[in-house]
């Protein structure tokens, strides 16, 4: 950057208090941006020793998002999220994976984010004001007040109030995914067009995952869940790599999410135990009463596992308890 | 078989087909060998269909297939579209494991599993049975049959296939917290045969942060 332009930032910042400097009052000015902006950018995503550049091209109209994601390693690939359906092409695999969801099942308003639940899980502190690559940003630091959740620092763009650049930390203070935006440009108004991959679609194989079934009564429950988490969506769903309809279950604590997949045995296929990890989302996968259980969420894989070892059937089964007065306890 | 039985096989499964182009694949389905063995290679259909499954929804579905398929003509079998549909779309569903997990051999990185000596999984080098394509989309006539691989279900005691771990990631990408839904499709759609980059780590040693 000019240093003369550093200079004049510089003074900016010291000039102009910001309009908002409490941390939840930037959180929700950022959610706002997030859920009713367009814009096209591109950023660079680093995770777990890799650095990923892609271009995002988001667009809200008459309510209805759409969004895609085009990475820039030269493989091709893409997601274009268009509501309620995601499909993600895989051109060096000659593959596109299409989710669709029930036209009433909104994804984002499915977990409606930053409720006040997530208050007592979290302190959300305003740091400070500084200078970005993009512009002056609000610094807003959230740390989870355990380690069932990860914590992140934001910089929110004070004019758009977009979140230019975002950290997740785990406990310990490591940074595990590190997220920046290098170019970030609102336009009003996003053609169609925009939307189409840039690839040859015919030769992709499709794959279909079959849409959730809604209002299943969950068969299975957490009996114990992570303090402040709660079931926010469950049901029915056919998953890659599932010989039986799989039973998902989603629990958020206001900011984090976790899925719960829990499938009957399948003859013939042994039973896996372990644990991944892509990127900010991790997994963890065990049996429970003789039923596959693999657990996925973007927060430390202990969280995953508190998760997995609570599963029981309903039948028979009390309410979620959450292990907050414990984990109370042990801080005191 | 053609490529204009393969879309309609396509739309059947999908659950989309139009009932009287149904009525006419069930009875294709009825005398061609061919169409009913690629209906038959989606094994895991057949897992619906002998109530293989424990969860309730499917066993009354495919107890009520099943009962169809023994007792009623094919014509009658026909007219029960929805139901059929129903099911074959939840097939379809299932049969989609084969060619998602050529895609997640890509996306996830191994970690933390619990046999620590436990050979890591590498994409492209995972190579087991072929499977069968759900659907091809114009694909030409003259051409070879695009074939994938799956990796075996586990490799071995105490690891998480990526494979498995990234067709849930799928599965969970919607309902990421929008915090962090970028990066939860950034790590779909990343690549993990470029050469790693610095991790973040380093990235903070450096800006002295």
């Amino acid at each position: 950057m000019n240093p003369r332009r550093v200079i004049a930032v510089a003074l900016c910042l010291a000039a102009a208090p910001a309009a908002a400097e409490t941390g939840r009052e930037w959180l929700d000015r950022m959610m706002k941006a997030l859920n009713s902006a367009t814009y096209v950018g591109e950023f660079v995503s680093e995770s777990a020793g890799r650095s990923e550049r892609l271009s995002i091209t988001h667009r809200v109209q008459d309510g209805v998002v759409s969004e895609r994601l085009v990475s820039h390693s030269g493989s091709g690939r893409e997601l274009v999220r268009e509501n309620d359906e995601v499909v993600v092409y895989l051109p060096d695999q000659k593959l596109a994976i299409i989710e669709r969801r029930p036209s009433r099942s909104d994804l984002l308003g499915a977990l409606p984010p930053f409720e006040g639940q997530m208050d007592s899980w979290y302190n959300v502190d305003y740091v400070g004001r500084e200078a970005s690559l993009l512009g002056p940003s609000a610094v807003v630091a959230v740390r989870p007040i355990d380690g069932y959740r990860f914590g992140y620092r934001l910089w929110i763009d004070e004019d758009s109030h977009m979140p230019v650049r975002s950290e997740l930390s785990d406990a310990g203070g490591k940074v595990v995914e590190r997220l920046r935006f290098t170019k970030l440009t609102f336009v009003q108004d996003i053609p169609d067009s925009a939307f189409e991959p840039a690839l040859d679609r015919s030769k992709l194989r499709w794959v279909r995952q079959a849409p959730q079934v809604e209002d299943e009564a969950p068969t299975w429950r957490a009996a114990q869940v992570p303090p402040g988490f709660r079931l926010s969506v469950s049901g029915l769903q056919v998953v890659a790599g599932s010989s039986t309809p799989v039973q998902h279950l989603v629990y958020s604590d206001g900011l984090a999410s976790v899925s719960v997949f829990i499938q009957a045995p399948a003859p013939g296929q042994p039973p896996v135990e372990g644990s991944g990890r892509s990127g900010v989302a991790s997994a963890f996968s065990t049996v429970v009463q003789g039923h596959q259980v693999t657990v996925v969420g973007e927060v430390p894989p202990r969280t995953l596992k508190v998760f997995a070892i609570g599963l029981r059937p309903v039948t028979g089964a009390a309410p979620a308890t959450s292990t907050a007065a414990t984990d109370r306890s042990r801080r005191d | 078989m053609t490529d204009r039985i393969k879309e309609q096989l396509s739309t059947f499964l999908d659950g989309e087909l139009p009932d009287q182009e149904t009525a006419l694949l069930l009875k294709r389905l009825e005398r061609d060998d061919e169409l009913r063995g690629a209906l038959s290679r989606y094994s895991l259909i057949g897992a619906v269909l002998r109530n293989d499954g424990d969860v309730p929804a499917a066993r009354q579905v495919a107890a009520r297939v099943s009962a169809a398929i023994a007792r009623e003509p094919m014509q009658e079998l026909g007219m029960r579209l929805f139901g059929v549909a129903t099911v074959l779309r939840s097939g379809a569903g299932l049969a989609i494991a084969a060619g998602v997990a050529a895609a997640a051999v890509l996306m996830v990185q191994q970690l933390n599993v619990a046999d620590p000596a436990a050979p890591q999984a590498v994409l492209a080098q995972v190579v087991e049975s072929p499977i069968v394509p759900v659907s091809a989309v114009d694909e030409p006539e003259d051409s070879p049959p695009i074939s994938y691989v799956t990796p075996p279900a586990a490799d071995g005691p105490g690891s998480l296939p990526p494979v498995q771990f990234a067709n849930f990631l799928v599965a969970h990408y919607g309902y990421a917290s929008p915090l962090v839904r970028r990066s939860v499709g950034a790590g779909l759609i990343s690549a993990t045969d470029e050469a790693a980059t610095e991790d973040a780590t380093a990235a903070d040693t450096r800006n002295g942060q």
